[in-house]
């Protein structure tokens, strides 16, 4: 009996060392993901820059040759956020494997871009952490990033963030949840990877707060003053973290009317953006919208912030009206019509799912008529 | 590496298993299957899955060897050896070893002459086919009964049958003609006998060549955990197996089961019908002969392949049909023994994954390397310190011990021959018995390093293109995202390249190999026995 004793609690001790090891493992590992892995991160980070000192640097016909012009802003973010000119830009969904799609739009409108504009939620899933090989490829390729930034909370694993609320209970406060510190823990680490791009890039968060069907960031779960104390409480770890290469983007949905309730600040607000697509006949509650009425009618709401102004969304479908007319219009001496529009970022989408219940198709770049009239009028601005 | 050990001329044995040990191993055990079970928390998911069927067999490959690694460490929890038992007076005791044609004579010179320095009383047959009267002549001047069988099938194990109708020992050692026996041999088996369920014991196999090449010493440091931790966990599970060579066998046993089991591994198969008569076995870590490993990368890509498609044989023919007749732990060994050459077609696979990425973008598994790697790296912490901790019970851990790398590279390079001896168990085909080479056998290119060449030259072309590729017409904007995956890729191709063209340089070894008789220089005088 006794020595049958001793075997159990000496194997049920084993066994508790054992699992003990490798609990005390883990916990080193997951310490802001464990010495391991940022040594391989940053052997896989070294093989990008051999790559792009040894392959890149010895290429002839760099797209960046094209954007000579614009090397001064790229690397001076007070120039950026008071260009001389207007900046034009493109999302395209098609870069998983690199920005080829991109490059396919500017040959089509005969032109480079110098800005390219990327998507990336927040969460804890490892495409959730900060861009930062799309962000170096973007700089390399010559332009400057705009990353919109999207507070999807439900994306922090539960079983990984324990402390955070249940998912059903998360969005509803979720934005007083950040301003309270909840996230600080994901938003420090961001901005510290935003710094090390050591290159300004454009910071659209929470874009469309004042929407309340569309984002859970939006006033069905929030108050604008959360918003702002959100938006505050983000920007002072920015700055804490001296990532001061961020220009933010304060982007309200336009139709909403409401948004002056949600403005941050003069200081704390760099860019005012605004999206302007128009979906033409495609769903119930749309209809062939002009740019002057999803954009030009609310111009001078915008103006007043004495900001420069960002389209962060601007394209149209094809769906029940001239879509080659409707770019016609709406670029037909677009700086001198709204003298405070800086940049306009092209919404270049294959097969949108997000707004409606079919799959929508943003992509013109094969649409002559269209390609035709965007080059025809922004061959007419003059540099 | 390339002078003889001079220590090796000496009685060894493995330590016994203290209570310390054994917990510490637990330990360790515990810390790998719970490190492999957050491991398979992390794999398994959907996240996971690029293309599913390349994830699927992924996923098998891959486990397969991590399930083997976990039955393995599960093994070691029993390992354990027998109190010496002393060798009771007046058994009546046969030694058989066998010559064929083509075999050294000199050879037989020596190893007969250690078998009449066996100090228990015995009587040592020579089971001979090689038509040559000098081999009488040897024989009888060293005190062995020379038996002449010509012309009986089933080469060594027909031999040793007929043998066994000519003779009427009740125990009997079956010696392979390369090994030394020292004179203590039987002093450590017969004492076992004294009860009545033992069928056989077997006692570990060591080499004197092993520094003669890196063959040699690849080939032997295989063997080192298997005749050390391995083969003492089997025993304690109940089911230490036979190994042909330094087994000694109960007759009865041996009549049992109708005589020794014929087929290219006779050895298995005689053990594990030995087993299934209900007989049981004893495995006893002690150094008592010392004989060759191949020395040139031909002559051991010979010995696998016979040994894997025998095996498969095994798995095949012998398993199913004995199946209910042995105990659970004898049933899940002898099937983990079965499937071990397995092991050529999961290599085959890791080796050609990187090609089919390189050639057509496909990927199994969307894991970041990184993530991988560290999740992974639990596994791979405790299965490295299992693998030194149980090195303390090999057979001379001060000549043993260590991190085998020529045992690795070998191991991988074999993975063609592996392939074939299971692709020809699956569709029934013969190999010709090929015995063992004694010697080396030098001056040639071994056929059997061809597609480690092969694959050695695709992976420097294919490199070759990759670069080519991404310096002059990748599109610059996909070059930095691609980076990460495509230089992995290359880095993992990369491993299994540096081990082909170990491979590579082990069969060109044998070009350079001098052909010596390397019992030559053992002084028989010089064995020292305590």
């Amino acid at each position: 009996m006794r020595i049958k004793m001793f075997r159990i609690s000496a194997t049920l001790t084993a066994l508790l060392i054992g699992m003990l090891l490798v609990f005390l493992l883990s916990a080193v590992g997951s310490k802001t993901r464990g010495p391991l892995s940022d040594l391989l991160s940053f052997a896989s980070g070294s093989v990008e820059t051999v790559e792009a000192n040894l392959i890149l640097a010895s290429r002839e016909q760099r797209r960046s040759n094209k954007l000579k012009w614009f090397q001064v802003y790229r690397n001076d973010p007070a120039l950026l956020k008071n260009p001389k000119t207007l900046l034009l830009g493109a999302f395209d969904n098609n870069t998983k494997d690199g920005f080829e799609s991109i490059v396919g739009l500017e040959d089509s409108i005969r032109t480079t871009l110098p800005l390219i504009h990327i998507y990336t939620a927040w969460g804890s899933k490892p495409e959730e952490e900060f861009p930062a090989l799309q962000v170096k490829s973007i700089i390399e390729l010559g332009s400057t990033p705009v990353i919109t930034w999207e507070p999807w909370l439900t994306d922090f694993d539960p079983d990984k963030y324990p402390q955070l609320r249940k998912l059903e209970e998360r969005d509803k406060g979720g934005l007083a949840d950040i301003a309270h510190g909840k996230y600080d823990f994901y938003i420090t680490k961001w901005a510290e990877a935003a710094k090390k791009a050591n290159s300004p890039l454009f910071l659209r968060v929470g874009h469309e707060m004042n929407d309340p069907y569309r984002y859970p960031w939006g006033p069905q779960n929030n108050t604008a003053k959360d918003f702002i104390a959100a938006w505050k409480h983000i920007r002072e770890i920015f700055k804490k973290q001296n990532a001061n290469n961020v220009i933010w983007v304060w982007s309200p949905h336009p139709a909403y009317g409401y948004f002056d309730a949600y403005y941050p600040g003069d200081s704390l607000v760099d860019y005012i953006g605004v999206s302007a697509l128009n979906y033409g006949t495609v769903a119930s509650w749309s209809k062939w919208w002009t740019f002057k009425e999803i954009f030009g009618n609310y111009y001078k709401d915008f103006v007043h912030f004495k900001k420069p102004i960002m389209i962060t969304e601007f394209g149209s479908l094809s769906v029940g009206g001239n879509r080659s007319k409707w770019f016609t219009d709406a670029l037909d001496s677009l700086p001198q019509k709204y003298p405070a529009v800086k940049s306009i970022v092209f919404f270049h989408y294959s097969d949108d799912k997000t707004t409606t219940q079919q799959v929508i198709n943003w992509y013109f770049k094969n649409d002559a008529p269209v390609t035709r009239a965007i080059t025809k009028e922004i061959n007419r601005w003059g540099k | 590496m390339k002078s003889s050990n001079k220590n090796i001329w000496k009685f060894k044995e493995a330590p016994f298993a203290k209570s310390l040990d054994r917990f510490v191993l637990l330990v360790l055990v515990a810390g790998g299957i719970f490190s492999v079970l957050l491991f398979a928390d992390w794999w398994f998911k959907e996240d996971n899955i690029d293309n599913i069927w390349l994830y699927i067999i992924l996923s098998a490959t891959l486990w397969y060897g991590i399930v083997r690694l976990v039955l393995i460490w599960i093994n070691y929890l029993r390992v354990d050896k027998p109190l010496p038992i002393e060798a009771p007076q007046g058994l009546s005791v046969a030694i058989f070893t066998t010559s064929s044609p083509g075999e050294p004579l000199s050879m037989f010179e020596k190893t007969l002459a250690a078998c009449r320095n066996i100090e228990y009383p015995h009587t040592t047959y020579l089971l001979d086919d090689t038509r040559d009267p000098a081999f009488k002549e040897v024989a009888e001047r060293n005190g062995a009964v020379w038996l002449e069988l010509v012309g009986i099938p089933g080469a060594k194990a027909g031999k040793i049958n007929a043998a066994l109708k000519l003779t009427k020992e009740d125990f009997i050692l079956v010696l392979d003609p390369d090994h030394i026996p020292f004179p203590n041999f039987l002093d450590h088996t017969l004492g076992f006998f004294n009860d009545p369920q033992v069928g056989f014991v077997q006692v570990s196999q060591a080499y004197y060549n092993q520094y003669r090449s890196f063959t040699a010493a690849g080939a032997a440091e295989q063997t080192y955990t298997f005749y050390g931790p391995t083969q003492m966990s089997l025993y304690g599970r109940g089911c230490s197996v036979a190994i042909g060579a330094n087994c000694t066998f109960r007759r009865k046993a041996l009549e049992s089961i109708g005589g020794h089991g014929i087929g290219l591994a006779e050895d298995l198969i005689t053990s594990i019908r030995i087993h299934a008569a209900g007989w049981t076995s004893i495995y006893n870590p002690v150094i008592v002969s010392r004989g060759l490993v191949p020395e040139d990368f031909g002559s051991f890509c010979k010995q696998q392949l016979k040994w894997s498609r025998g095996v498969f044989e095994v798995t095949f023919a012998e398993i199913p049909r004995l199946f209910s007749k042995l105990s659970f732990w004898q049933k899940l060994s002898y099937f983990s023994i079965g499937t071990y050459y397995f092991v050529g077609a999961t290599q085959f696979f890791f080796t050609i994954l990187p090609f089919i990425f390189f050639f057509t973008g496909v990927l199994p598994a969307r894991m970041s390397f990184v993530d991988f790697v560290v999740h992974g790296s639990f596994v791979a912490i405790f299965a490295i310190f299992i693998y030194l901790y149980v090195q303390r019970w090999m057979c001379d851990p001060s000549t043993e011990r260590g991190i085998h790398w020529r045992g690795m590279v070998l191991k991988f390079a074999c993975w063609p021959v592996f392939l074939l001896g299971f692709s020809l168990s699956v569709i029934d085909k013969d190999i010709p018995y090929i015995p063992t080479a004694k010697k080396a056998v030098t001056g040639y290119f071994t056929p059997f390093a061809r597609p480690l060449v092969i694959q050695s030259l695709l992976f420097i072309i294919t490199v070759f293109c990759v670069f080519t590729y991404r310096r002059f017409f990748m599109p610059e904007s996909m070059l930095l995202l691609s980076a990460e995956k495509v230089w992995g890729m290359v880095a993992f191709a990369f491993i299994a390249f540096v081990m082909a063209v170990g491979g590579v340089l082990a069969a060109l070894e044998a070009q350079n190999l001098t052909e010596e008789e390397p019992w030559s220089k053992i002084d028989l005088n010089n064995i020292k026995t305590s």
